[in-house]
């Protein structure tokens, strides 16, 4: 390319005009890389995999405000009058509901209160023996409970010592492998581990416990409860329906509310990750429109203000081929001086960001992806303002205006 | 060197039709330095795009030192420019974000020459306009006579053997206008053919050979050459 | 003379209808993404009771022993235990206080007219309505004898009163929260706010309850919270009498401090009392905490204002910026097109200044418009926001504030463009251009 020099002097002749899409482009640069990285790490935290078939899972509440109702019984009629309607697999009254954002927490240790040990953070979820087949989760090691082992109570005077626990907190209490069949301790309380599930996610999957729950064979019936139901692929919405009638028809003093799939559910607790992720993309988008549009008028600004210029190279014997290459070469060239101030700019943005928030730190190929599709975008914008200016007629060299 | 036969030039917009040149025919050989004078609006400007190939014509053949003009397509022509034709304009039209140097480079760059070539031949046409020492000089810092100067070396640059003027003193003062007609007519000399543009009926004196182009055709004064007076006459 | 230069800068943006449109649009869109995350920002940051923001004050006290910790970021916690909640309500301060919690029941008529309905509610004392400042349409308070006695009252706000009863005026009516009969005494005005600050441990955007009751009747009916309720101590909470008297945290408790000196008081008062409390037992730790917050302090240091909603205003400044540098190139083109035009003038006698300010006010005339169908924009995205959030529903809008900030930013944004374009045109020498021509 031996029309680098001279462009580059010319350039630095005019520089308030280069000077401004260099900025634009930096930032842009600044923005766009760490945007896309916002994003990128929204959208892993909202496609994550979190053990459930949420398209055949819902959840609903019921509050109950009848003066004499047994709650104890009636936890047994509802269950089995789910279980019952055609189309679905199973249902349990459990305490609280995953993905929902509402639920318990304890921390379980390795030894009883006063003796120093490991302990864990851990998302408690209290149901019968159906828990594990409505969520849908496999019980990789052990057992699940039996119906014997299930407490159906109305108060907290006893507890069960038996629990079922997920991999991760296995895997993080006992390194070894040797979890099964081992006891832990909520305060001075023993659990005995009798099975390992597959991984189910808790109630806040914000939380760093996410994956460690403990599932006991407790039911709490009380005024107010959670029902999880599990239906057959492509049956949820047909056996929703029948929900609020049926129970109400079991039981006409109480009210049954928040009818929802297990999706719905989650993109409740999601919903302001989600709206930063798309004001983002939005931002993006538009931003790379703006800067794509900046370029594009500065461009043909350039070549209103040269049309003479064109004309007189043409008139020289620049061929159409050079005039475009000449305007390319320029673009590109404060192009890569944006991207390299944008870059800098980037790693600065994302370094303030990391500092102040809770934000990875931003990866090097994204600033360079970035700078690969800025690039791109401003050869693009640069290209139909070039053409017209090769098409400028050599003749205009000779006209006085 | 150059014949045109038979060329028309049409200007074609919506509402009017103008016929800038029409069967216009010349013949110019190897070493002339004709002047080329005319009324405004009478086509003098659109004969020197044709001839410079600047711009096309709607009829006729132009043979450019044999080569039918015609038939090139607009690469050839704008490699037939750069190899063949300097052009001089009357306002200079030098690029202002480019210094002296790279400007007289411009037509040698197109060409492709080496670097150390381009410099050798840069400073030699500087030195032949008398400003090498301002070649780092950008041209709104020049006179409007240095400036036509450079504009000068920039068309010889490249080693024409023809060289197209239009008006090229139009926008100077009578001393450095006939600084800049000293400089063609040296050029000449030296073997270059020179078609020149004018309406200063004191400089077309000085050209060997006049001809005057009225309403799209050609009146030739070759007839007259060594008698200017008859031709200021016509 | 500004009448002149705006009729001229009209004649200017028809002239040149296509970069015109071009630069307020540029505008437009960097105001409407600038004003959709700063009115979400704004709207969560800003003082939710201005009139009592300085005087209610928030009180946690630090009751775990040392070596236990809490998430916030001084490890103190956010609720007080029900021991101290009642300690402190039933001191003789001279302040107005209240302590409260949250629950919810299945409210009716106990008829087939109205379906029955889940709705949270307050529990909480007589005097949150007058230190709220909520408004009361019909009846008022429940009276202290009536809080004594553990009266079944109920004030229920103007939404609930809608649903029930017509939205007449219904005090001495009665109605069911599950099965226990209540009488209203009062109806208050919605509690409308951009964030639920009294309450923010169940999320900082949820609507306010609709019910109030005595919070005598939280222990009598074993009426159990619907917030967030943290233990620290191995200790039983099996029963309802065990969480009273346990070191579970989960009310919250406000004190109405009118001026420093009150505020010093009452921090004195509190170190005492967890001094003395010391000599029972609880409070085993070397240095005592107690938080008074007063409301913005609370919302500060709660982060009422999440994260991603920073990070958006500043990304939306950034981006600002660039449609700036993009208007200030347009301008670049446009003026200096200009400038023979600029020569006649100046040729005919305008001052240097008097082109700059020509070309000003031009340019904020660009920046009125732009701001303008930017809160189009804004609104836009607003709605965007809502969709996406239903909690923010009482977040994402634009008050009056919002919608003369969006003009104002955009007309300061064009007038940094603007600057310099205009500096470069009133430079230019009336000869120049007019030899030329």
């Amino acid at each position: 390319m031996s029309e680098l020099k001279p462009i580059f002097n010319a350039l630095r002749r005019s520089k308030v005009g280069a000077i401004l899409l260099l900025l634009q482009i930096a930032i842009t640069t600044a923005i766009v890389s760490n945007s896309t990285f916002i994003i990128k790490e929204k959208i892993a935290y909202l496609d994550q995999p979190t053990g459930y078939a949420e398209q055949d899972i819902f959840s609903f509440e019921v509050m109950s405000f009848g003066k004499d109702t047994n709650f104890k019984l009636q936890a047994e009629l509802d269950e089995q009058a789910l279980r019952q309607i055609p189309g679905v697999v199973d249902a349990v009254m459990i305490d609280s509901v995953p993905l929902s954002g509402s639920g318990s927490s304890s921390t379980f240790r390795l030894r009883p209160t006063g003796e120093k040990s490991k302990g864990e953070q851990a998302n408690v979820f209290q149901g019968d023996e159906h828990v594990l087949n409505t969520f849908g989760v496999k019980v990789l090691e052990g057992r699940n409970f039996y119906e014997s082992e299930v407490m159906v109570t109305d108060n907290y005077d006893q507890y069960p010592n038996i629990a079922l626990i997920t991999k991760a907190l296995a895997d993080s209490l006992f390194p070894d492998g040797d979890a099964l069949g081992k006891s832990i301790y909520r305060g001075d309380f023993p659990v005995k581990i009798i099975g390992i599930t597959d991984m189910m996610k808790g109630p806040w999957l914000s939380s760093e416990r996410k994956d460690r729950s403990v599932i006991t064979p407790f039911v709490l019936a009380r005024k107010l409860t959670q029902f999880m139901v599990r239906t057959e692929p492509g049956r949820r919405a047909e056996v929703m329906q029948q929900i609020e009638p049926l129970m109400l028809q079991l039981d006409g003093k109480r009210v049954v509310e928040n009818i929802k799939g297990l999706e719905q559910v989650k993109d409740g607790f999601v919903a302001p990750d989600k709206l930063t992720m798309r004001m983002l993309l939005v931002m993006v988008v538009v931003l790379t429109l703006i800067t794509a549009l900046g370029i594009f008028g500065l461009t043909m600004f350039n070549i209103n203000k040269r049309t003479k210029q064109v004309g007189t190279r043409r008139a020289l014997g620049a061929r159409k081929s050079h005039i475009i290459n000449y305007f390319l070469v320029e673009s590109v060239m404060i192009c890569i001086g944006g991207l390299v101030l944008g870059a800098v700019l980037a790693i600065l943005l994302g370094q303030q960001l990391m500092q102040h928030y809770s934000i990875a730190k931003l990866p090097l190929l994204y600033v360079g992806f970035t700078a690969l599709g800025v690039l791109l975008i401003s050869v693009c914008s640069v290209i139909g303002p070039a053409q017209r200016a090769a098409n400028i007629s050599p003749s205009v060299a000779t006209r006085t205006i | 060197m150059l014949t045109m036969n038979k060329i028309n030039k049409i200007y074609q917009t919506d509402m009017v039709q103008t016929h800038a040149l029409r069967d216009f025919d010349l013949q110019v050989n190897e070493g002339e330095f004709i002047a080329v004078t005319g009324p405004s609006g009478s086509g003098k400007t659109t004969f020197l795009n044709i001839a410079g190939m600047l711009e096309p014509f709607s009829s006729g053949q132009y043979l450019l030192d044999g080569v039918d003009v015609g038939r090139l397509n607009d690469n050839q022509r704008a490699d037939l420019r750069n190899q063949k034709i300097g052009y001089i304009f009357q306002g200079f039209n030098l690029i202002p974000d480019l210094n002296l140097f790279e400007n007289i480079e411009v037509p040698l760059r197109y060409r492709g020459i080496k670097a150390a070539e381009r410099k050798r031949r840069v400073e030699q046409r500087l030195e032949q306009v008398g400003l090498a020492s301002r070649a780092k000089h950008l041209p709104q810092q020049l006179s409007g006579g240095q400036q036509q100067r450079v504009a000068i070396a920039r068309a010889l640059a490249g080693e024409p053997r023809f060289l197209l003027a239009d008006e090229p003193t139009g926008n100077l003062d009578s001393l450095m206008a006939r600084q800049v007609m000293e400089l063609l007519e040296q050029i000449n000399r030296e073997g270059a053919t020179i078609v020149m543009v004018t309406h200063d009926p004191e400089l077309a004196r000085r050209a060997p050979r006049n001809i005057q182009v009225v309403d799209g055709q050609l009146a030739d004064f070759t007839l007259y050459q060594g008698n200017p007076a008859a031709a200021v006459g016509a | 003379m500004l009448f002149h230069y705006l009729d001229l800068s009209w004649r200017s943006f028809k002239r040149t209808p296509m970069v015109s449109v071009l630069m307020v649009l540029a505008i437009a869109i960097g105001i409407g993404v600038t004003m959709t995350s700063l009115s979400v920002y704004y709207m969560m940051s800003k003082d939710p009771i201005p009139s009592k923001s300085k005087q209610l004050h928030h009180v946690q006290l630090q009751t775990m022993n040392d070596g236990n910790t809490y998430w916030s970021k001084d490890d103190v916690p956010f609720q007080v235990t029900y021991q101290d909640a009642m300690n402190l309500l039933n001191a003789p301060l001279p302040y107005e206080r209240t302590a409260m919690y949250k629950s919810g029941f299945s409210v009716h008529l106990d008829n087939d007219q109205i379906k029955p309905f889940k709705e949270p509610t307050r529990l909480t004392t007589k005097d949150i309505f007058q230190m709220f400042d909520l408004q009361f349409l019909y009846g008022g308070a429940w009276t202290q004898q009536q809080q004594d006695d553990i009266a079944p009252v109920v004030v229920i706000s103007k939404r609930i009163n809608d649903k029930l009863f017509n939205g007449e005026n219904s005090v001495g009516q009665s109605l069911y929260l599950d099965d226990m009969r209540v009488q209203v005494v009062g109806i208050i005005e919605d509690w409308d706010m951009s964030v639920k600050f009294y309450d923010l441990n169940n999320g900082s955007f949820q609507p306010s309850e609709g019910i109030f009751i005595p919070i005598t009747m939280g222990p009598a009916n074993e009426i159990i919270t619907w917030g967030n309720t943290n233990g620290w101590k191995n200790e039983s909470d099996r029963t309802f009498s065990d969480l009273l008297v346990s070191e579970s945290l989960w009310l919250q408790f406000w004190v109405e401090l009118e001026n420093a000196q009150e505020k010093a008081d009452f921090e004195q008062f509190l170190m005492n009392y967890m001094i003395q409390q010391q000599s029972l037992g609880r409070f085993n730790r070397e240095k005592l905490t107690a938080n008074v917050f007063n409301v913005m302090e609370l919302m500060e240091y709660r982060g009422v204002v999440k994260e991603d909603n920073k990070i958006m205003v500043t990304l939306s400044f950034m981006f600002l910026a660039v449609c700036v540098a993009n208007i200030l190139s347009l301008l670049l083109a446009k003026f200096l097109r200009r400038a023979p035009e600029v020569g006649v003038r100046r040729a005919l006698g305008a001052s240097k200044w008097q082109v700059f300010y020509q070309h000003l006010v031009e340019v904020s005339l660009l920046g009125l418009f732009g701001g303008l169908l930017g809160i189009v924009i804004a609104q836009l995205g607003l709605w965007g926001v809502r969709a996406s959030n239903g909690s923010y529903n009482a977040i994402a809008n634009m008050d009056l504030n919002m919608l003369l900030a969006a003009p104002t930013i955009a007309i300061v944004a064009c007038i940094i463009a603007g600057l310099y374009p205009a500096w470069l045109v009133c430079r230019t020498t009336p000869a120049v251009y007019l030899k030329t021509q």
